[in-house]
């Protein structure tokens, strides 16, 4: 089924990734919170990050979207630069990242997944309009186009939040926690979007925390925790052993080093003249 | 009266300058401070205003004379340096946002103070109205001076209508921006700039102390109309053009008051009044809101005590006194009263000799009232777990707000339950 390289340390490489992370290394703060990742993704996936609180899960996808600034090793989307990617890849943030009480309507905000394509000056046109209605049926909030949204619930706001990505037309979509703190009949309603999108051949990576369903809703998962543990097809690597090593407590060597880096206000790797960032 | 008169009606072309002035200063002021009240950044605004004091008295010094070209480079440049430093403090030491903004602020105005004395003291014949920059003077703004500051103005409002789509945005989300692989960077700076822009030209109308609320005040005003961003920027430069327009009357009549306080006094009293009368957000539509709907319980518990006196029996139709009514429940005399005779007003009582009977309507809001008590009590023990004697408090609360869309899931989720936990009736239809 998946078309696997090679497999080192419970990773699992393919052959012509979606996604390529290469020795990333991010820091907050100076403080290393996710050391070394390697891993390559598999086209048209609906994919998982698992792990447990504070184990660089969301920094993971916002470091790929170079959201964070402080990092090394270097990522590859589509075999290209994130440059060169942006227009193919969406993000869709945690609900609270955003003050929700801010003047704009539901087709406001599902508007501005296409501000991308438009560029500078342009406004969005009838065309756009109809791509992001199109989007609000998907998600099933059509009626809700002209609402405030500071009146939605959570699990309304997380909707709006993937019709937005749903209005960017990307092949490659990064999930911060979509099902936190949202009914579940809206968790039941994104994950067949989900898996929706995924028979269309995009991929889908999803941070992810509650453990009871990854079996049932991805195909591939990534387990972390500070650094990489495992990532593969569910039915490989969502073993209890590997569940262990992931939630079996802090790597506490590994964190008090990451604390001395940042007291000590060293750099996480040395420069060398060839070195490249980003 | 008569100056009023002659003001308004707009037939010196002197005050036809002034007017267009004040209305251009300070609506493009409010324009780019709506931005600038949407990124919460209305401390930033009042640091660069008064960042800009060091700027116009040192370019002052140099040139030894006051040419507004000159005193706009020196303003904006100290007005900029403020920015760059409270984001290099907050980025590379332990101070926190609040406390470079603070240092700054206090630091660039005392140097700024500074300079105007020395100014004064030195008996330069052309630094007489320097001072202005203080507290402003609209009036003041004639000829070249006029014309710069109104480019100016026209520019900032042709740039927020330009870069409108990015500028929301990035106001709302930001790093949504940089993951579309906008110029977030480039957009950040032009709205730095223009916030920079709209203190200078702000400044000549209400002076530097006064300018931060020139920026967000209106903004602020405008927010508890509106949900709609493009609606609240046209408000915010309506609010701002009246108070512009009251500072340019009030410099025409009386040419040695300062028109910054007055302009403030002006738009601080449209922002008042919009906190306690709009709409939705009002202080006053709140209260109203609460009022309505204490009524309501009130009323609904009226019925509900009705029907339970119907229920003895299934006499429901039966004329009662209100002393059986308060039997059944405890009600405030007056609330008794008010409720009773709005209740027969709204067709659901009716009153004869002093007793008092329900209608039909009557019966069936009762009805649905003491239904949806039993029905959520029936909820709460078999879905929560909750004892059958800890419920009835917060049935008391909840048959007022169930709406007919959670009255029919309850009823189907429960099954169309005959009896409540204490084996009450449940009545339907």
């Amino acid at each position: 089924m998946t078309n696997d390289k090679t497999i080192i340390n419970q990773v699992h490489h393919v052959e012509n990734p979606v996604l390529e992370v290469h020795d990333l290394t991010v820091s907050y703060d100076k403080k290393p919170v996710l050391w070394d990742v390697d891993l390559t993704l598999p086209y048209g996936k609906l994919i998982g990050i698992v792990g447990p609180n504070g184990a660089g899960k969301s920094t993971l996808i916002k470091s790929v979207m170079g959201l964070t600034p402080n990092s090394s090793g270097y990522v590859k989307l589509f075999d290209q630069s994130l440059r060169e990617a942006r227009g193919k890849i969406s993000y869709v943030p945690q609900r609270e990242s955003v003050d929700w009480d801010f003047p704009a309507s539901v087709l406001d905000v599902v508007l501005m997944g296409r501000y991308g394509k438009l560029g500078l000056f342009r406004r969005p046109r009838k065309a756009d309009k109809d791509i992001a209605m199109d989007s609000l049926r998907k998600v099933g909030m059509e009626a809700y186009e002209k609402r405030q949204i500071s009146q939605l619930s959570g699990g309304q706001q997380q909707r709006v939040f993937l019709a937005r990505a749903l209005a960017q037309q990307a092949d490659l979509y990064f999930m911060d926690e979509p099902f936190a703190g949202v009914d579940a009949a809206t968790e039941k309603a994104i994950i067949s979007l989900l898996r929706e999108m995924s028979a269309k051949g995009k991929t889908v990576i999803v941070v992810h925390h509650d453990l009871q369903s990854v079996t049932q809703y991805f195909d591939w998962v990534i387990l972390l925790n500070m650094r990489l543990v495992a990532s593969g097809p569910v039915e490989k690597v969502f073993t209890t052993e590997l569940l262990q090593e992931t939630y079996g407590g802090k790597l506490t060597l590994l964190s008090d080093v990451g604390d001395l880096i940042r007291q000590q206000q060293f750099p996480n790797r040395e420069k060398t003249p060839d070195s490249k960032s980003g | 009266m008569d100056s009023f008169f002659e003001f308004f009606s707009f037939s010196d072309p002197n005050i036809r300058y002034v007017v267009i002035g004040s209305l251009l200063l300070t609506s493009s002021s409010a324009i780019v401070g709506t931005f600038t009240f949407l990124k919460k950044k209305a401390l930033v605004g009042d640091a660069v205003a008064h960042a800009v004091l060091p700027g116009v008295c040192l370019s002052f010094i140099l040139s030894g004379e006051k040419s507004p070209i000159i005193l706009i480079i020196g303003a904006f440049l100290t007005g900029w340096l403020s920015l760059v430093l409270i984001d290099i403090i907050t980025a590379k030491s332990k101070l926190k946002e609040d406390t470079a903004i603070g240092l700054i602020l206090s630091v660039f105005f005392g140097i700024g103070i500074f300079m105007l004395t020395i100014i004064q003291k030195s008996g330069n014949a052309s630094q007489t109205g320097l001072d202005q920059f203080l507290f402003g003077k609209a009036a003041s703004l004639v000829g070249f001076d006029l014309i710069v500051f109104a480019v100016i103005a026209v520019i900032l409002i042709v740039s927020v209508w330009l870069f409108f789509k990015e500028l929301t945005l990035l106001a709302f989300d930001e790093e949504f921006a940089v993951t579309l692989g906008l110029p977030v960077r480039a957009i950040e700076l032009l709205l730095t700039t223009l916030t920079v822009l709209a203190v200078v030209v702000g400044i000549q109308a209400v002076g530097v102390v006064l300018m931060a609320a020139m920026l967000i005040t209106p903004a602020a005003a405008a927010r508890f109309w509106t949900h709609n961003i493009t609606t609240m920027i046209w408000l915010a430069a309506i609010f701002g053009s009246l108070s512009g327009l009251a500072g340019a009357y009030i410099s025409y009549i009386a040419p040695s008051m300062p028109t910054g306080p007055w302009i403030v006094v002006v738009i601080s009293t449209i922002a008042f009044i919009s906190f306690f009368l709009a709409p939705g957000r009002g202080i006053l539509y709140r209260v109203k809101t609460q009022r309505r709907i204490k009524k309501q319980i009130n009323d609904e518990n009226i019925l509900k005590a009705l029907y339970h006196l119907g229920e003895e029996g299934k006499k429901f139709y039966e004329k009662r006194t209100l002393q059986e009514i308060l039997s059944k429940r405890k009600f405030e005399p007056q609330a008794l009263k008010s409720g009773l005779k709005r209740l027969r007003s709204d067709g659901y009582l009716k009153n004869e000799n002093g007793y008092w009977s329900f209608t039909r309507a009557g019966k069936r809001k009762g009805q649905r009232t003491v239904k949806l008590h039993r029905l959520w009590e029936l909820y709460l023990t078999q879905y929560l777990r909750i004892a059958p004697d800890h419920v009835h408090d917060d049935a008391d609360t909840i048959e007022h707000i169930l709406t007919p869309e959670l009255e029919a899931r309850l009823e189907k989720l429960l099954n169309y339950p005959k009896v409540d936990p204490h084996q009450s009736e449940i009545p339907y239809g």
